[in-house]
């Protein structure tokens, strides 16, 4: 079993071995700017990016397309408003139906930017570890402190959740089918009674985690774990002049995107 | 109450993992007589869990077939037979969620669909049958249980839906010795009073005083099945599957004392040796 969040594919390729900062970094900067602009010229660019960054990761393409899957209903239905209510000369009129040249533009557009947004993302998760991309999340959150807001902390809570989501899964499986071999159905009867069937399976689930989480506070406290204090790290983050690659080569791509967009 | 009769042909089965398929059992056949009470031992990791789950229907297997009371896979009748097997699964404690130990035993029997009545004796019959009076804990928390009664009341919730197989998943784990003596007595009584049951446990000292068979898997195969024969490659059999030999055989091994009847308990042990 495995979770839809922060996929993680290990492979040797040069996007993998990049810092994760400057991955994050890389990533949020495309995201943004991806909105700056209405053209598809510009959008051409990202997506070129985006193919790029499919081709360098060396991840197969069916894990992007895991990723997404789920969204494209969303995209399918922005496609659809877009269509339906754009603005511009109507070439075609059925009842309250009218397409326009322009809101077709839009509709495909908008849907691109959609797609190309969660490749961006994917691109972060399947070639980041969860520990390197809460580090680099860490780090980036730095200037926070100030503000006293438990960065490392936070991190390290994140890091530590997204640890035991397998775990967790494994434990509801073995409830599932220990109440299951009691009688109990998950799948027939109406929401209500489906809802209500879950109860002699989150109630262990719910017990169970919170003595995990009891035990692994305990053991962490008992490994010298002090909240707040500073830890060195067993992988330090260390940028290379390949990061300073990425992110002149996406502060190009941005700018030409940008340009052309505005020009166009 | 009549034991079911189990048998199983052929089986195989293989877990998904990731993009890998992990074989967890290959070609198991074997014979489990009714009212008989087994021993299913093997190293961790060779399929006895995976077996279980199957013997219950959580699981299908890939290939092979089962016969619950001689009704197949396929027949008619096969669901029904399926719920007459009770899996008490490794820390079954873990599945209690009821807010009375009564109420978590009676979830079974609920989910039968048995009248008010019916669901009141089973209960009531089955937290007997595991020590736990009604009288006493009918009303209580189960969590406010000491492990060792966890662990029963767990065993109580199968035994009121009246099995008429049960099979076990290392009910010993993490229990202190007074709880292990408590449950040996209990399913001591289980196996005398007609169900059929299998014990899947690394204590082979348990399984060799309470199981009058065994079948010993290695690595998802079947490596012997049938009676104890200590005397004829018995004791080869186990250890050379990085398993142990009961305390009383190894003793019985050690004195030169013929290994064809070897002592299951230690009060026989001392009768013979007196």
């Amino acid at each position: 079993m495995r979770a839809a969040v922060a996929q993680y594919y290990p492979a040797a390729s040069w996007l993998h071995a990049l810092d994760a900062r400057a991955k994050i970094v890389a990533v949020g900067v495309l995201s943004v700017a991806l909105f700056t602009r209405d053209a598809f010229i510009s959008l051409a660019f990202y997506s070129g990016a985006a193919t790029i960054g499919l081709i360098v990761s060396r991840v197969p393409a069916r894990w992007f397309w895991r990723a997404l899957k789920p969204v494209l209903w969303l995209v399918a239905l922005t496609f659809l408003v877009q269509i339906l209510f754009a603005p511009g000369e109507a070439f075609f009129r059925f009842g309250p139906i009218r397409l326009s040249w322009r809101g077709l533009e839009l509709a495909g557009y908008l849907s691109l930017r959609l797609i190309v947004l969660v490749l961006f993302g994917s691109l972060l998760t399947l070639t980041t570890s969860p520990v390197a991309l809460t580090d680099g999340l860490a780090w980036l959150g730095r200037p926070l402190r100030r503000l006293r807001v438990p960065t490392e902390e936070l991190a390290l809570m994140v890091t530590i959740a997204l640890r035991f989501i397998p775990t967790l899964l494994a434990e509801l499986e073995t409830i599932m089918r220990a109440q299951r071999a009691r009688g109990a159905d998950f799948s027939h009867g109406g929401p209500l009674r489906r809802a209500r069937a879950l109860v002699p399976v989150l109630v262990p689930l719910f017990v169970l985690s919170f003595r995990r989480a009891d035990d692994l506070a305990l053991a962490m406290e008992a490994r010298c774990y002090v909240p707040g204090v500073q830890r060195s790290r067993l992988h330090p983050l260390r940028a290379s002049w390949r990061d300073g690659v990425l992110l002149v080569a996406v502060a190009g791509i941005v700018v030409m995107a940008v340009a052309a967009g505005t020009l166009w | 109450m009549t034991g079911l009769g189990m048998v199983c042909e052929h089986l195989s089965f293989a877990y998904q993992a990731g993009e890998q398929r992990v074989l967890a059992l290959r070609d198991i056949s074997l014979s489990l007589a009714p009212g008989s009470s087994t021993a299913l031992l093997g190293p961790a990791g060779s399929g006895k869990s995976t077996l279980l789950l199957i013997l219950r229907g959580l699981l299908d297997p890939d290939e092979g077939e089962v016969r619950l009371g001689g009704v197949g896979m396929a027949d008619r009748g096969y669901a029904e037979a399926q719920r007459s097997v009770g899996l008490v699964f490794q820390q079954a404690e873990r599945q209690l969620f009821a807010a009375t130990c009564e109420e978590d035993v009676a979830f079974g029997p609920r989910q039968l669909g048995w009248p008010p009545q019916q669901v009141q004796e089973a209960v009531a019959e089955a937290m007997e049958r595991v020590g736990l009076s009604p009288a006493l804990f009918a009303r209580r928390h189960p969590y406010a249980l000491s492990g060792g009664e966890q662990r029963r009341l767990a065993l109580a919730g199968v035994l009121a839906m009246r099995p008429r197989a049960l099979l076990l998943d290392e009910p010993f784990v993490g229990l202190d010795p007074a709880a292990r003596r408590d449950l040996s007595a209990i399913l001591r009584g289980l196996a005398t009073s007609g169900e059929t049951v299998v014990l899947a446990t690394h204590e082979v000292d348990r399984a060799w005083e309470l199981c009058e068979q065994r079948v010993v898997l290695a690595g998802g195969g079947l490596a012997a099945s049938g009676a104890w024969d200590f005397a004829a490659g018995g004791v080869e059999l186990l250890e050379s599957h990085g398993l142990q030999v009961p305390t009383l055989v190894e003793l019985w091994r050690r004195l030169g004392r013929p290994l064809a009847h070897p002592p299951r308990t230690a009060t026989a042990a001392a009768e013979a040796l007196a």
